[in-house]
């Protein structure tokens, strides 16, 4: 049986007979790089440089919340202003996979850059087993590319260290609970951030779109759990499609953008089942977001289970 | 005594790390092995062949060794998903692309508990990902359980303790997923 005391005590143990010297440890505000990160604090003390890299791709109020929980936890870090670097490299990118491999090297990039002026000849990153699984090799089939495997350029000099490798993420929360990281119960966000919830092309407004959507939903669906009106899923949040319709808003013709909601109940990411919503709940998520939300007149629902499916569109 | 140590043969499934996870939860030593790994080498008392990315009866070639398992690895196997098919064809039996493959949430029904099965309700909910199936059972196998649309869900042979399932018992949608590793593992311990 999985034991998460057993388990810090051995990784903390192993990081730090693996790595000698300086290591930049990346860090996203979500469970597992934060977990990662605390763990290697623990290995290396000063020897650490944590990193957040703030992508512009990030959901509302999401970078004072990295804040709040890596202040919280002790770790010492440094924010990489990087937004306008990752819309210039997505720029007329929009093939899901050359998308997620753009934002992988993007990514690395900047962290050789920081390990340089540093002096660090490591990288560790907060990888699960769902990610070098589903990023496919040899036998295993590519499901998609995870920024943080197959995302990462083959001409990389930065050894990398993934302490978390085995687990799951219900795995992930166990040792975040017992490390006393807050964050232990946030719900999974994927490294290439809302660039792999707007379908088609990124720009600022499509993400501005996409951002505001998703905080409807989880404001939603939040009190809608919190209430007891339904389960929380597991994970929950918008999509937007490169489809438009047409609809009639204040007697006038409009020809709008669409937005999938998408919500599922999982344990570790590999299976998912699409989540009962509650009509009220999802007639309360159309209305506001076809109000609140400019330039959307169409609201879907998708009910697709993990496989056929994978939680995220792309 | 030792624990007992039942490993994975790796297909290239997207479940194969489940398998070793949940075999690690029921307290066995488990550990993933490529296909390719020699069946002198394999000090084992139970096996699992993992589901995986080749169409068994497209490019049979990627399934490694899974044959010389089966003729000569004397423990009791488990196929699951294209290691299930694979035991089918080795057997004599037959496997093709299913008319109607099946993704996700499926309802199966199970006809004949045989060793699988013990103590479970005779409708489950599992969760399936295959393109191809098993048609036919191998002569000397019987089959366990069906779908609508697909025939053999789960077999098991009747002079050896081999085993085939289509759905995969080791991911948290299965219903009693765990339940049926359980059994499988009672069988290992049986033939110790």
């Amino acid at each position: 049986m999985f034991s998460p005391e057993a388990f810090i005590e051995e990784a903390v143990e192993a990081l730090r007979k693996e790595i000698s010297g300086k290591a930049v440890i990346a860090v996203s505000g979500g469970v597992d790089s934060t977990t990662a990160a605390v763990l290697a604090s623990r290995a290396l003390g000063k020897n650490l440089r944590a990193v957040y890299v703030d992508t512009g791709l990030m959901r509302e109020g999401e970078r004072e919340d990295v804040d709040a929980t890596l202040r919280s936890l002790g770790v010492r870090y440094k924010v990489l202003e990087a937004a306008d670097r990752f819309f210039g490299e997505l720029k007329g990118i929009v093939d899901p996979e050359k998308k997620r491999k753009v934002i992988g090297n993007t990514f690395v990039h900047l962290f050789e850059e920081e390990a340089r002026k540093v002096g660090a000849e490591w990288l560790i990153q907060g990888t699960i087993a769902p990610d070098w699984i589903e990023s496919g090799g040899q036998l295993r089939d590519r499901i998609k590319t995870h920024h943080n495997v197959a995302g990462l350029p083959t001409s990389m000099t930065l050894e990398v260290v993934e302490p978390l490798r085995d687990l799951y993420k219900d795995e992930v929360r166990r040792v975040a609970r017992a490390l006393g990281v807050q964050v232990a119960e946030r719900q999974p966000f994927p490294g290439p951030g809302l660039a792999v919830r707007v379908l088609g092309e990124v720009t600022h407004d499509r993400i501005a779109v996409v951002r505001a959507a998703c905080a409807v939903v989880e404001e939603e669906l939040e009190k809608a759990s919190e209430t007891g009106l339904m389960e929380r899923p597991w994970q929950y949040f918008a999509v937007l499609l490169p489809v438009k319709s047409v609809g009639v808003e204040g007697d006038v013709r409009v020809y709008g953008h669409t937005i999938a909601i998408r919500a599922v109940a999982s344990t570790d990411g590999m299976t998912a089942s699409f989540s009962p919503i509650p009509q009220d709940v999802l007639g309360r998520m159309s209305t506001r977001i076809t109000n609140e939300v400019r330039g959307v007149n169409r609201i879907v629902y998708d009910v697709t289970n993990k496989p056929p499916g994978t939680i995220e569109w792309e | 005594m030792d624990r007992m140590r039942v490993y994975v043969v790796d297909n290239g499934g997207q479940w194969t790390h489940r398998e070793w996870r949940v075999l690690r939860d029921l307290g066995v030593e488990t550990k993933i092995v490529p296909n390719e790994t020699p069946v002198e080498d394999l000090s084992v008392d139970g096996l699992v062949l993992s589901g995986g990315a080749p169409r068994v009866g497209l490019d049979a070639a990627k399934m490694g060794r899974n044959g010389d398992y089966l003729e000569r690895a004397p423990v009791p196997i488990l196929g699951i998903c294209a290691g299930h098919q694979f035991m089918a064809l080795h057997f004599g039996g037959r496997a093709r692309p299913a008319a109607v493959p099946e993704f996700g949430r499926t309802e199966v029904t199970v006809e004949d508990p045989g060793d699988l099965f013990i103590g479970l309700p005779r409708q489950l909910v599992v969760w399936e990902s295959h393109n191809d199936e098993v048609t036919e059972a191998p002569s000397g196998f019987r089959t366990l359980a069906s779908s609508d649309t697909c025939p053999v869900q789960a077999m098991q042979a009747e002079d050896r303790p081999l085993y085939g399932l289509q759905f995969h018992p080791e991911v948290e949608h299965t219903q009693f997923g765990h339940r049926i590793f359980e059994n499988f593992l009672r069988v290992c311990k049986d033939a110790l």
